[in-house]
């Protein structure tokens, strides 16, 4: 049923990670880890997959002799998603509204 | 949460927008300093007006008390700020535009604080604050998209303008704590009450 839904956006944690990123302008692993209430392994497997997908880009450093992992959705992240949202929505035939703080023209 | 779980439609229609509300929610505004800012202004203005009828202590006394109140708790803000004691994990487009938005306000309040010790009569300079709180609290509100504080900003300008032509020192500082009470007071006290039913439904908001 599912078969032309973007494999890398179809799939729970993956799909969080990006709902949570379209929202913001950038975010710390450790707000992804709370918020998706997920294990630090699991999370970095997921977030280096969107990774090399080139949905989001990923700014590892170090302060304070603590790593410190930010990331934030690309412009082509962006658009996966919104075609995901639009191919669910077709999918499902119904009337689907989400705001999600993007204008027609992909810019937050 | 599971890394590769299969969902169906609905489960990721419904994840997204609880992902989306919890990143929204991270955005928003408990509105607590509004209230105790506020509440200040709010004492500071009938304080003045109570003393400038019973000439407790000199004129400014509240004023002043409110000034330095400010100083150290800005003081112990930029501290706790470039420490990065209360680094954010998350940044929004939103956030950076009130945080240059605030630094704006504050720089014009000194401005207008400066000018009402000099050369600006305080008859003028209370309303021309009232001017700025409510340009502050229109654009917080709009960017917060919170109608509380978009009328709030109204009522404030309302205020500013009535304190244009009243006749005496002591109706200023009244339009002064009106326009505060229905400018931060009112809507802080809403942000707050919004605020916390908010995060009590992010509890109840299941996959």
């Amino acid at each position: 049923m599912f078969k032309d839904l973007d494999p890398i956006l179809h799939s729970q944690l993956r799909l969080a990670i990006v709902s949570l990123l379209i929202s913001v302008k950038e975010a710390e692993f450790t707000f992804l880890r709370e918020k998706t209430n997920s294990t630090a392994g699991n999370l970095s497997v997921q977030i280096n997959k969107l990774k090399e997908a080139g949905y989001i880009d990923v700014v590892k450093q170090f302060k304070d002799n603590y790593p410190l992992t930010t990331c934030r959705i690309t412009s082509a992240g962006v658009q996966a998603f919104e075609q995901y949202v639009k191919d669910l929505h077709s999918y499902l035939n119904i009337d689907v509204n989400i705001d999600i703080g993007i204008s027609s023209d992909g810019k937050k | 949460m599971e890394n590769d779980k299969p969902i169906s439609g609905q489960e990721g229609l419904h994840l997204i927008q609880k992902m989306i509300f919890i990143a929204k929610q991270e955005q928003r505004n408990d509105g607590v300093g509004w209230i105790w800012w506020g509440w200040m202004l709010f004492g500071a203005s009938l304080f003045s007006l109570l003393n400038a009828r019973y000439n407790w202590v000199s004129p400014y006394f509240f004023w002043d008390t409110l000034g330095v109140i400010a100083l150290i708790y800005f003081i112990i803000r930029s501290i706790r700020y470039f420490s990065g004691a209360r680094r954010k994990v998350v940044r929004t487009y939103t956030g950076e535009l009130i945080h240059k938005l605030n630094i704006g306000f504050f720089v014009s309040l000194l401005f207008i604080m400066v000018a009402m010790n000099g050369v600006l009569n305080p008859m003028a300079g209370f309303p021309m604050l009232v001017n700025l709180y409510g340009f502050w609290i229109l654009v917080y509100g709009t960017a917060m998209n919170f109608r509380p504080f978009i009328i709030g900003a109204f009522v404030a300008w309302a205020m500013g303008i009535a304190g244009l032509f009243v006749k005496t020192y002591e109706a200023v500082l009244l339009t002064h704590a009106l326009a505060v009470l229905g400018g931060y007071i009112i809507p802080g006290h809403i942000a707050n009450y919004t605020f916390r039913k908010l995060n009590r439904e992010v509890g109840h908001f299941s996959v």
